[in-house]
């Protein structure tokens, strides 16, 4: 049973640092807090009024008390053991409802201050904020979780500030999330740099598309890519095969045969990665991603040791593209390599 | 909450959502009138300050997050990350009073956890208010031990289940700066770094350590 006690007129309730877990409420009488506030170092001092609860957060939290407090005019106050004050708590949620609301506050206030002393005094605004967290994924390629962050914010701010820039981006982390999943692509196809806005390619609209229709042959095509991503050529390869014997589906049969060329590379056989890409580049002189494709004809060259057909070729993808596109970043990546290999 | 051992959450079913392996739950910054208790699988808080990603914490089925955004009507405080294929039941402002009236161990379970969120924050601003790196690093050291609520004063060695990038993530510097603190004090045989722990030798001397620079500071 909580106890009610009396406290004679400049008496101490509890001083800072006790270890203590009793709760206190105020019936009748004027009792002060002093503390240090945390931000500026001054010495401060909140009175209770009465009806109030003190002593809750370091009885709850068990740790020590952040504050003296001290008896101006004789008072009754009512002491509950944590137990207690969780039993009358449970009885009266609007209690812990109160409380959850001045905690928040302080919540809230802390937080900011310990924001202030890692990035400075800067105010971000939630629609700033909002985006520079999908540039930090986008930047560390984490692409799924770009992706949601630049969605939450197009579904916010659909007319803001970055809105444009941001619809790119989303087209671009899509692409690197259909080639390489969720994590880190794999070294041998990492970009040069974090990807920029690019043009819409072949897997992003694939990928659009097979939300819309949620075929199976769809499904079988993105787990396929997905192990590519594992880098379980094999197995991929296996899996895209399956998918042209299929011979449902042209288009994702189409989108299978480019893939199976890319995981011929992986898998060293260079001289079927080239072979294969060629009957691709031949069946369609303007496929979307015929750099891709140019690019692993050029790079099984060089690992062929053929350094001329190769540089040749990397030269030809630089006059398809502009420095923002990834491909071609890659391509001046491997031809600087190259280059320097031979000097 | 434990659904065994907690109260009976299974009027709640209807309430369960469920988030893939790696994705976000909300973004800091974003508009939220909903929170969490988690079910199952592990989620990761984090804050980014500036050019870094910050571990807030990592809670486990039971614990609840989102709550901040219930009781204002203010933008998210941290983002949040599903660890693991993560189950979730998700409540609303409106359907929030409620749930509070007819689970008071819930509410009070909320409470406590605003109690312990704001002992920690309070806790890494006075780490944050050392000016030299190698202090901080130390109070990191000290506040994961009190996390751990060991009694020091019987013994100086203490092992540290964190990564360097805990650490600094903690200590609010980079991590290569941070790994440049540590191999000082592994070079003078102050504690031993592992892929998955620190081994502080002697905590009460970084205690003293932590102490005797917060005192030259204040003068």
């Amino acid at each position: 049973m909580p106890k009610a006690v009396q406290y004679r007129a400049n008496s101490i309730i509890y001083f800072k640092g006790d270890q203590s877990e009793r709760i206190f409420l105020l019936n009748a009488g004027k009792i002060s807090l002093s503390y240090v506030d945390t931000e500026s170092g001054q010495e401060m001092r909140d009175l209770i009024k009465t009806g109030e609860f003190f002593g809750v957060k370091s009885a709850l939290g068990h740790y020590a008390r952040e504050e003296t407090a001290m008896v101006l005019q004789d008072s009754t106050v009512m002491a509950f053991s944590v137990g207690e004050f969780e039993q009358l708590a449970t009885k009266n949620t609007r209690i812990i409802t109160k409380m959850l609301k001045v905690f928040s506050n302080q919540l809230r206030r802390i937080h900011k201050q310990v924001e202030t002393l890692l990035v400075g005094d800067e105010q971000v605004n939630p629609e700033t904020g909002l985006y520079k967290i999908g540039e930090y994924y986008m930047k560390n390629k984490r692409y799924g979780q770009a992706l949601h962050a630049y969605k939450r914010y197009l579904v916010y701010y659909p007319s803001g500030a970055f809105a444009a820039d941001v619809t790119a981006k989303i087209v671009s982390a899509e692409e690197f999330l259909s080639r390489y999943g969720s994590g880190e692509p794999p070294a041998s196809a990492a970009p040069a740099a974090p990807p920029a806005a690019a043009a819409p390619s072949a897997p992003a609209a694939a990928a659009q598309q097979a939300k819309t229709d949620g075929s199976d042959l769809a499904q079988q095509y993105y787990n396929a890519v997905s192990l590519v991503s594992q880098e379980k050529y094999m197995e991929a390869f296996k899996a895209f095969k399956k998918i042209i014997d299929g011979q449902a589906d042209g288009e994702y049969a189409t989108k299978a045969e480019f893939e199976m060329a890319k995981c011929l590379f992986y898998l060293k056989q260079f001289d079927s990665c080239i072979k294969s890409f060629t009957v691709i580049v031949q069946k369609f002189p303007k496929h979307p991603e015929m750099k891709d494709a140019l690019f692993f004809v050029a790079r099984s060259y060089e690992e062929k040791g053929d350094k001329a057909r190769a540089g040749g070729l990397f030269k030809k993808i630089l006059t398809m593209g502009t420095e923002d596109d990834p491909v071609i970043r890659k391509v001046k990546k491997a031809l600087r390599a190259l280059e320097g290999g031979q000097a | 909450m434990n659904p065994a051992a907690g109260p009976d959450l299974s009027m709640f079913n209807r309430f369960m959502v469920t988030f893939r392996k790696g994705d976000i739950i909300f973004c800091e910054y974003e508009p939220g009138d909903t929170f969490y208790l988690l079910q199952s699988g592990r989620v990761q808080i984090v804050q980014l300050m500036g050019e870094l990603e910050k571990n807030i914490a990592i809670l486990q089925p039971g614990q609840i997050f989102g709550e901040m955004a219930i009781l204002e009507e203010a933008p998210r405080s941290a983002t949040t990350i599903a660890l693991d294929e993560v189950k979730a039941l998700e409540f609303t402002r409106e359907n929030f009073e409620p749930l509070m009236m007819g689970n008071p161990q819930i509410a009070l379970k909320l409470l406590k956890l605003f109690v312990n969120r704001i002992y920690e924050q309070k806790r890494l601003f006075m780490t944050l208010t050392l000016e030299d790196v190698e202090a901080r690093v130390a109070d990191v050291f000290l506040m994961l031990t009190e996390r751990q609520s060991l009694d020091t004063s019987s013994m100086d060695s203490v092992e540290l289940k964190n990564t360097v990038e805990d650490v600094s993530r903690w200590a609010g510097i980079p991590s290569g700066q941070c790994r440049e603190v540590l191999n000082h004090f592994v070079a003078q045989r102050r504690i031993e770094l592992h892929p998955d722990k620190i081994v502080v030798k002697n905590i009460n001397d970084f205690a003293r350590f932590v102490a005797s620079r917060r005192k030259h500071q204040e003068k």
